[in-house]
């Protein structure tokens, strides 16, 4: 797979909690990104963030602000395939934010030996 | 045997429970930056056990089994050594070495200073 070196990174800000039919709303959505052929997702977990209705910080720091932390999805491909994308996502997505920017890819190597 | 347990299950949801009430409760008001709410349940739980230990030796008509299940089962629920530790060990990863001194020094110091308010209060009441 190649990546053009101009491209779009696609975030997604969701939370622990996000589902989507019983499901991690983030596992669907590394699962959706894989079956549409992007070229690769990545998961991060937030360690402080606050947004969306409460408003209230959550932290790793206190345990018990630590129920339902950020979550973070991102996704580097073309264009085409990210805007082909995005109406797969709002038909997943209930409450979060989805941001598109334009990105420039430096380096993309895949080990063409590496086992899957 | 199996309604102590059966007891020692009901005091142990109940001390959880109000706990996690409690600790939600103080840390929506005090904030983020420090773990307000384990210090505040663990400082209670310390006073409330030193009232209650001697309340029941000296004052209550207690049994042993009830005095077990009271401090056993509610108290060992409603106060917390791992998330207290759990807590200490966060803000030392992340290099907050003066609040991770204070929370040891305030849960020994504060929490030997609760118990024994406890103790005084319930032996005298």
């Amino acid at each position: 797979m190649k990546l053009p070196s101009r491209a779009q990174l696609l975030r997604i800000f969701l939370n622990e909690r996000s589902k989507h039919k019983g499901r991690p709303l983030y596992e669907v959505i590394v699962e959706a990104a894989q079956q549409h052929g992007l070229a690769g997702a990545t998961v991060l977990r937030g360690l402080l963030g606050y947004g969306g209705k409460s408003g209230r910080i959550r932290t790793m720091k206190i345990l018990r602000l630590s129920e339902n932390m950020p979550m973070v999805v991102e996704i580097v491909d073309d264009s085409a395939k990210i805007d082909s994308f995005l109406p797969l996502l709002d038909d997943l997505i209930e409450e979060g934010m989805v941001t598109v920017q334009e990105t420039n890819v430096i380096t993309y190597r895949v080990d063409n030996h590496a086992q899957r | 045997m199996l309604q102590k347990l059966i007891l020692l299950g009901i005091a142990g949801a109940l001390g959880t429970i109000s706990r996690y009430g409690l600790a939600g409760l103080v840390q929506k008001v005090t904030g983020a930056q420090f773990p307000w709410g384990t210090l505040i349940v663990n400082l209670t739980g310390c006073f409330l056990a030193g009232f209650l230990w001697a309340s029941s030796l000296h004052r209550l008509q207690l049994t042993g089994e009830a005095r077990i299940i009271i401090l056993v089962g509610f108290m060992g629920a409603f106060t917390t050594f791992s998330t207290y530790m759990l807590e200490t060990g966060e803000l030392m990863r992340n290099a907050e070495w003066v609040h991770a001194f204070w929370n040891l020094f305030l849960h020994s110091s504060i929490g030997l200073i609760a118990l024994f308010t406890g103790i005084a209060i319930g032996r005298h009441l």
